[in-house]
């Protein structure tokens, strides 16, 4: 086998390995679509390892590019390559690309008022807790959107979620 | 409403994606993946452990403001407040497909029914009947229990008790009364007026979910989908050889005599 061809096949496995790992947690982990009981662990497993395999991927298509590159092999095919490489750190980048904090905006570091200087509605619901004396509540209008709010409330760290 | 400490861990959490219509949380410290509605870590170093839950309630700031006029409320987050829902978003979210159904329970996948964990055993009423019958006296397990509607009509509250309780109001305020005592009760089950004055009722846990995910959730196996026939088979064969937690489920209006009881009226 020839140098460039060693090459060209190192690229078309991380290129194949970076879309499934990108692709496929994309695929099972979808609004209205059923999640066997097998398919989710596989998914979250590949979720947890992506970001060092996608590294692991752009690193050996950019060496394996610039190798390529070295070769005789025709302009044409160089320039493939090259936009094989550059997708494969495309995906790379992607992989750390949360959709879900882009569809619904984190709420990041709560704020609050007092309860009797809030200009919302009475007819608001709220999710309330009372703990070690302090009582919060958080609108579920805003708390749906966000879904995670971290917080502490009389010094017991929670999260409330919707 | 979940505790974020763990192991000795205090956990930050973000959204990361769903599972079967539950959305899943993934805390910076160790990448676990967790349930939003029951607080399991399904995959991670920390898969298997389980959240404890806060004991929260879900009701009007009005109401609340009147039982704690010195708590604070969250504000919204100016740049994002565009996008939030409208109050109706539950009621708008029974519309939209689901992925999961046990239709041999005969209830829709999207019932808001209000599931409890207690004594031993998970058990649902369905919201709607709770809402119209406004006070309902059943159990859970061996133990009684009365779901009740605040002066809000919103609001929805479980005490424990095996007494009698009725829902009354007097010159527009809202109040229960036990037939045991005749005592009256404000809506945070604590005794104001007669002879049990001081006393309180213990609060029950309650959450309010659609049916397919309380089921799936609270019932069933761990994550992924509930193996539907074997929880139709339990049922069928009077629950014997059930793996999973004991479930019963409440499918429809609490009757007879004494058992129900609206503005003073006895059922």
């Amino acid at each position: 086998m020839t140098e460039a061809r060693k090459h060209l096949l190192s690229i078309a496995a991380v290129f194949a390995i970076s879309l499934f790992f990108l692709a496929y947690p994309f695929y099972v982990i979808r609004p209205f679509r059923y999640q066997g009981p097998h398919e989710l662990p596989v998914a979250l497993a590949i979720l947890h390892w992506r970001p060092g395999v996608e590294m692991v991927c752009a690193a050996t298509a950019i060496v394996a590019g610039y190798l390529f590159w070295r070769t005789k092999s025709k302009l044409l095919a160089k320039i493939g390559v090259t936009i094989a490489v550059l997708v494969v750190c495309l995906f790379a980048g992607l992989s750390r690309v949360n959709i879900f904090e882009i569809m619904f905006h984190p709420m990041g570091r709560p704020s609050f008022e007092a309860a009797n200087e809030t200009k919302l509605d009475g007819a608001e619901m709220v999710m309330a807790v009372n703990l070690n004396g302090e009582a919060r509540a958080y609108t579920i209008r805003s708390v749906s959107y966000h879904h995670i709010v971290n917080d502490e409330v009389g010094g017991v760290p929670i999260v409330a979620t919707y | 409403m979940l505790s974020r400490e763990i192991d000795g861990l205090k956990l930050t959490f973000h959204l990361s994606g769903i599972n079967n219509q539950n959305f899943l949380m993934r805390d910076e410290q160790t990448g676990t993946y967790w349930q939003q509605i029951n607080g399991v870590a399904v995959s991670g170093p920390l898969a298997g452990k389980v959240l404890k839950l806060i004991p929260s309630d879900e009701l009007t700031l009005a109401l609340w403001k009147t039982e704690q006029p010195h708590g604070t409320v969250l504000k919204d987050v100016a740049t994002y407040a565009s996008k939030y829902s409208n109050r109706d978003w539950d009621v708008r979210m029974k519309k939209a497909p689901t992925v999961l159904s046990f239709a041999e329970h005969g209830l829709k996948p999207r019932d808001l029914m209000l599931g409890i964990q207690a004594f031993g055993v998970a058990r649902a009423f369905p919201y709607e009947a709770v809402m119209q019958e406004k006070l309902i006296k059943d159990h859970v397990g061996p133990e009684g229990v009365i779901l009740v509607v605040g002066p809000d009509d919103k609001s929805i509250r479980v005490f424990h008790t095996k007494s009698d309780f009725y829902r009354a109001s007097e010159n527009g305020s809202f109040f229960l009364m036990d037939s045991a005592t005749g005592s009256k009760w404000n809506f945070q089950g604590c005794a104001t007026e007669g002879s049990a004055k001081g006393a309180c009722l213990e609060r029950v846990e309650v959450i309010k979910d659609y049916w397919f995910d309380w089921l799936r959730s609270f019932v069933g196996a761990g994550y992924g989908a509930l193996a539907a026939d074997g929880f139709g088979e339990s049922f069928a064969e009077g629950a014997g050889g059930v793996e999973h937690p004991a479930a019963d489920c409440f499918f429809g209006r609490v009757g007879g005599e004494g058992e129900r009881g609206e503005d003073g009226e006895k059922g």
